[in-house]
């Protein structure tokens, strides 16, 4: 297998478009073949559906890669599927309100509230996914872990209503997001790759100061995002110094503080801001 | 004609991905160790393979290739690196023709004459005409590559194209199997044949009246996206492991300035390549999910040798070894391996750390984080306010990072020696602060 065919190539595949072809090659279906081996594959298709799959793709080979391929540092996988997830994608998709039953922090249940579904969330860290939605009465962004919820079921919207909601919701996303900025100390320069690769799922931008031979991020986010930014900053160490943002230096102060005392460590600085 | 490598667009591609828009034209030429005119004749290639794909508005068609692949959350549910591997150049006659043989052969079972006669009468007057034999030598690809299938019957063989996938399924499976298809492609590796038929159920859903809005219903938070531009050495590598074969490459460890070394046909214009030719045998593949890296470990004279895949370029197979002699070096290496955090072969400890409750009524989501990404680890007590977990692993280095990133609710135990290079470096990182 190959992964840079020639059936791939970019002309081929737009002049099919234009034609209005469906082509799949046997890479595509060897790869398909190989995933409907995963449990998840259960949860996402009847069982009429999977018998009909595995008979068109009977003639195609598994791919053996996870023979040769062992994954490292990777969260225990407790969900790839959800029960709920078919229901809710159809909800999203034929743009129809919903009345939703569920359960918020410290266990309290939330019963038959209006909203508007949006997207489907999936966690790559924490491995679980969630309903991002819009509380018709509270006119409030939502985040509701799948699990959390209790029933859903569809309530119709007038199809106005749903265009301004999915309007707003683009707006105000992005109107929330701010911005850190976050430098890699000089020394660690060498570690640049790794420094990056580590900030590669936040929407960002990289400076590079050629006089003092220094990189900077702009890390873009919303708020809700700061604490596994934090975990992330943590995790490099004395690699890298956030140089803006007000709510991570001071979260920094405070572990990089309280972590010490743990260790049984009061420093100078510390306990001259106690005694003022 | 030699084999065409991927090698510049795959290092160009990750040096922009990572380093959005640090550097100048030249700085960015001088890092890829290429000329200034080769930088913009990449630039141009990709941009080009990329606009074919997106019929992008006009007054975007002038914005930086930059730009175009930025990833911004809520806007890119598209792999945005796909793109590189539609990169394969194929002649304007032979892409003209094998669109227009599967247009043909998907609405009815044809012969090659039959297919020869359409196209004749449909190819431009300015592209040479094909002949038998070249059509002939089309469909064995096509075959081969499992796109059209021939019909049972006597000769002359009836070819028809193979879409029994889209075919067969009702709409609403349909929307299942696209699901499915986008959600393993994003949460499993290896992906890109996942995106690649993502990609081509959902032109076809497109297609059939189902609204942009349908077919993104999904986002993945904190995904590695480039992950996928390593995936392009993974399947010659894959073959190398399976077929006992050694592989030799020029590997530029990312810790060196530079990352590609254009290769020079003539060898009098040859020039000082920065990179190191190895010969290896490969044994195993790592992912690291940590990074969303991927490294290859491998055995050579040095015995086992670990190596970035995002530094392996000009990559070939070379000889085959004994069969016998590679599972020995491959079960050695299973041996070293089984402490890993990621790569580590070093000595294994043990490493002992109390990890502290939130107080109050919330959610207890440092344990919820440590039984989720604490691999083999264990937790052998526990109070009311801490527990303590326990783990065998090769070296500190690696899983250092991740006790660190717990912040004040991890204190290590031991080693004691581990325990002390934890508090000089949250005294470095406190100092930082000291200011704040």
């Amino acid at each position: 297998m190959h992964l840079f065919e020639k059936i791939f190539n970019h002309q081929i595949i737009s002049r099919l478009e234009d034609s209005g072809t469906f082509m799949v090659t046997s890479h595509e279906r060897s790869w398909l073949k190989t995933m409907l081996e995963h449990p998840a594959a259960a949860e996402a298709f009847t069982a009429d559906t999977l018998d009909k799959l595995r008979s068109i793709l009977a003639s195609d080979q598994v791919m053996d890669t996870s023979l040769h391929l062992i994954e490292k540092a990777r969260s225990l996988e407790k969900q790839v599927y959800h029960p709920l997830l078919s229901t809710l994608r159809r909800h999203i998709m034929n743009k129809s309100g919903m009345r939703i039953t569920y359960e918020i922090k410290g266990g309290r249940v939330k019963t038959d509230h209006s909203g508007f579904p949006y997207k489907l969330e999936y966690s790559m860290v924490k491995r679980e996914w969630y309903l991002l939605w819009y509380h018709t009465r509270h006119h409030a962004f939502m985040s509701t872990r799948l699990k959390n919820i209790h029933a859903v079921t569809a309530e119709s919207i007038k199809q106005s209503t749903a265009e301004r909601i999915l309007q707003e919701f683009g707006n105000t996303l992005d109107s929330r997001k701010s911005e850190v900025v976050i430098e890699i100390i000089r020394t660690y320069n060498e570690e640049l790759s790794r420094i990056l690769y580590a900030f590669s799922s936040f929407e960002k931008n990289v400076e590079y100061d050629l006089d003092n031979d220094t990189y900077r991020i702009r890390v873009c986010l919303l708020g809700d995002e700061m604490k596994y930014l934090l975990s992330k900053i943590r995790f490099l160490g004395k690699r890298v110094r956030v140089m803006e943002g007000d709510y991570l230096k001071r979260r920094m102060l405070e572990s990089s503080t309280k972590a010490l005392e743990r260790y049984g460590v009061v420093t100078a600085t510390v306990s001259e801001e106690r005694s003022s | 004609m030699a084999k065409e490598s991927f090698d510049k667009e795959i290092q160009f591609l990750r040096m922009l991905v990572l380093t959005s828009g640090a550097f100048s034209r030249q700085q960015f030429a001088e890092r890829l160790g290429i000329s200034v005119h080769t930088f913009d004749k990449t630039i141009r290639r990709l941009k080009e393979v990329v606009s074919s794909l997106h019929q992008v508005l006009p007054q975007e068609q002038s914005k930086e290739l930059s730009e175009t692949i930025r990833y911004s959350y809520y806007d890119t549910t598209d792999p945005l690196l796909l793109f590189l591997f539609r990169a394969k150049s194929v002649k304007e006659s032979e892409s003209q023709r094998i669109s227009m043989l599967l247009g043909a052969m998907n609405e009815q079972a044809l012969t090659a004459m039959e297919l020869l006669d359409v196209c004749c009468s449909s190819l431009s007057s300015d592209l040479p005409l094909p002949d038998e034999k070249t059509i002939r030598s089309d469909l064995k690809y096509l075959e081969e590559v499992g796109v059209v299938k021939k019909e049972p019957g006597p000769r002359p063989f009836r070819y028809r194209i193979q879409d029994d996938l889209v075919r067969n399924l009702s709409n609403d499976e349909l929307i299942d199997l696209y699901d499915f298809v986008d959600v393993m492609a994003n949460t499993q590796v290896p992906s890109v044949q996942g995106y690649l038929l993502r990609d081509g159920l959902k032109k076809h859903l497109l297609r059939n009246q189902v609204e942009l809005h349908a077919v993104e219903p999904f986002l993945y938070k904190y995904h590695y996206y480039s992950r996928i531009l390593d995936e392009a050495h993974l399947f010659t590598l894959l073959h190398a492991i399976r077929h006992q074969r050694k592989v030799r490459f020029l590997y530029f460890s990312p810790k060196s300035e530079k990352s590609y070394a254009s290769k020079n046909t003539n060898p009098l214009f040859e020039r000082d390549t920065e990179g190191k030719a190895e010969k290896t045998l490969p044994l195993k593949i790592v992912y690291d999910h940590q990074y969303g890296r991927w490294y290859l470990l491998a055995y050579g004279s040095e015995g086992i040798r670990k190596y970035r895949i995002e530094g392996i370029t000009q990559i070939e197979e070379d000889d085959s070894v004994d069969e016998a002699w590679c599972e020995e070096k491959k079960s050695e290496l299973a041996a070293k391996m089984r402490y890993s955090w990621l790569i580590d072969t070093g000595r294994p400890v043990t490493v002992r750390a109390r990890f502290y409750n939130p107080g109050g009524s919330e959610p207890n989501f440092v344990k919820e984080r440590v039984m989720l990404q604490g691999q083999w680890g264990q937790i052998v007590s526990e109070d009311e306010h801490s527990f303590i977990y326990e783990i065998t692993v090769n070296g500190t280095t690696e899983i250092k990072p991740w006790l660190r990133s717990f912040g004040s609710s991890c204190e290590i135990l031991e080693p004691l020696q581990f325990r002390r290079e934890l508090i000089a470096e949250w005294k470095e990182i406190q100092a930082y602060y000291a200011s704040v």
